[in-house]
């Protein structure tokens, strides 16, 4: 193996260990630290792949961003732990419920197969060919503008709306009634 | 000299990567060194301003106009005992200060000092920038929080919420100089600049100001130092933290301060460029220029109040920042 190939099982080891933390964390600000620590390992992961803008996007939006919003929600709500009942046993706390009733455990499960299997159907589907070195684009965000705002725009501009309406649904569920 | 290094690692007959990482562990050092002297010299200028600005005279004892005070207080800090607050959150309490500094540091990678004197002219300089220092109000809440203590909590939410809100600002402002340059790259910027034949503080007077106000308030400076209003919140952030681990937060503040400086110069004053002098004195020349009216304003100005603050943000810079892109758009598709 050559050595960017040690050092993406170096990061990807340090995303999938930190990803793991932020599921099993009992407090949420660690939770949202660690999560900090996967997006990070993530944009590496970009920056290896030479998506260089998409590496600096990723740590502008999720780590600069997301993750500072979601710790300034948990320090405004006050939640600060999450902590089931600890005399459970791991069986208990997957089903939610004392004596481990298995039926409950049937729709988690359910999910996170239906998850894998569609991960593993994307990636058979996904076309991974391996391009020649002189194709690859060194002027990522000049390749990513032209795409954006001329062949790809009007997704871009479905998409931009979708998110417009989810911001003032959010507002709306968010804001009281007067007299409330 | 990478010249000389190569040939030396070759000689060796080690493979060219260990080339690579030897080189960046150089440039990284350098920049340190760099930034070290800086802080150790920009916090006595700091004194020193202050107390001509308040009719004192500042540190006089210590070295030549009291020069090697900073040196002094730095070595007094070093040894300082390691105190860690047993309430706090040991592991985010200890690395929060590291992100702080790290974050200042990285931003030192893509700004050029003259033509060749810069580490990595990155295509995406300004995203870089605006991404690497976003790191910063990760480290202040997470400085905040671990601390377990009312002022620093008070004061890490202000912060972020400074940061979140001036941000928006400041980013559109580098917008509108990136559409003039045509590029992200920090040296293009400067280069453009000189092709256009003018600063493009001419062209973007707005900008300027809308910048020069948020980068201030980015940098958490009087009259935008809410997060440490030592007044109200004894020390904002900063409260739990003594000896070393509140030095990186200082030497953070210094290197972000001049950093500030740097881009202020890139963007809007020119850069590197400039008559008779060397490129790189030309640069320092800018940015230690700015980083005197930064002093001179905080020395200056009263602190705001918060509502003020978030006022000033969202409800006047912001819409000066649009309307500054908007006329940079046209002027670019009319004239471009």
């Amino acid at each position: 193996m050559n050595l960017s190939g040690v050092l993406f099982l170096f990061v990807a080891l340090i995303t999938l260990v930190a990803a793991w933390r932020v599921v099993v964390s009992e407090r949420i600000m660690h939770a949202a630290l660690w999560l900090a620590l996967t997006f990070f390992g993530t944009a590496v992961a970009f920056l290896m792949l030479n998506a260089d803008f998409v590496a600096a996007a990723q740590v502008l939006v999720y780590v600069g961003a997301i993750t500072v919003l979601l710790i300034f929600g948990v320090m405004l709500s006050g939640a600060t732990e999450v902590r089931g009942d600890t005399n459970m046993t791991f069986w208990e706390r997957i089903t939610q419920s004392k004596g481990g009733n298995p039926v409950r455990a049937i729709l988690p499960l359910l999910a996170a197969s239906a998850f894998a299997v569609l991960m593993i159907v994307l990636y058979h589907l996904a076309d991974l060919r391996i391009y020649p070195a002189e194709s690859v684009i060194t002027d990522t965000p000049h390749a990513i503008g032209l795409a954006l705002f001329d062949t790809y725009v009007i997704p871009f501009e479905v998409a931009s709306l979708v998110l417009l309406v989810g911001l003032v649904g959010a507002i709306v569920l968010a804001t009281r009634e007067e007299g409330e | 000299m990478q010249q000389f290094i190569s040939d030396q690692i070759m000689a060796l007959g080690l493979p060219q990567w260990t080339f690579n990482v030897v080189w960046a562990l150089i440039q990284g050092l350098l920049v340190l060194v760099f930034i070290l002297f800086n802080a150790l010299f920009l916090i006595w200028l700091e004194r020193k301003v202050s107390g001509h600005i308040q009719l004192r005279v500042g540190p006089m004892r210590t070295g030549f106009h009291g020069a090697l005070q900073t040196l002094a207080d730095a070595l007094k800090l070093l040894g300082k005992e390691d105190i860690i607050p047993s309430s706090a959150d040991r592991a985010v309490f200890v690395i929060a200060p590291i992100i702080a500094f790290a974050s200042a540091m990285l931003v030192y990678v893509v700004i050029p000092w003259s033509p060749n004197l810069i580490v990595q002219d990155l295509n995406i300089g300004l995203i870089y920038i605006a991404a690497v220092s976003s790191l910063l109000t990760l480290a202040l809440l997470s400085a905040g929080w671990s601390s377990n203590n009312k002022w620093s909590l008070l004061g890490a939410m202000r912060s972020a919420s400074q940061l979140i809100s001036y941000e928006v600002s400041l980013v559109l402002s580098i917008v509108s100089v990136a559409l003039l340059a045509g590029t992200l790259s920090l040296n293009g910027i400067v280069q453009a600049q000189q092709e256009w034949g003018l600063w493009f503080v001419v062209l973007q007077p707005i900008g300027v100001f809308v910048f020069l106000t948020a980068t201030l308030a980015e940098l958490n400076r009087a009259p935008f130092d809410m997060p440490e209003a030592e007044s109200e919140l004894v020390a904002g952030y900063s409260t739990e933290y003594s000896g070393m681990r509140w030095a990186y937060f200082m030497l953070a503040e210094y290197s972000a301060l001049l950093a500030a400086g740097a881009l202020n110069a890139v963007l809007f004053w020119g850069g590197w460029s400039g008559p008779f002098l060397p490129p790189a004195v030309w640069m320092l020349i800018k940015v230690y220029g700015f980083v005197f009216l930064a002093m001179w304003i905080r020395w200056s100005f009263p602190r705001i109040r918060v509502d003020h603050l978030m006022n000033l943000g969202w409800k006047v810079l912001l819409p000066l920042a649009v309307v500054q892109l908007l006329i940079t758009a046209i002027i670019v598709v009319v004239w471009g």
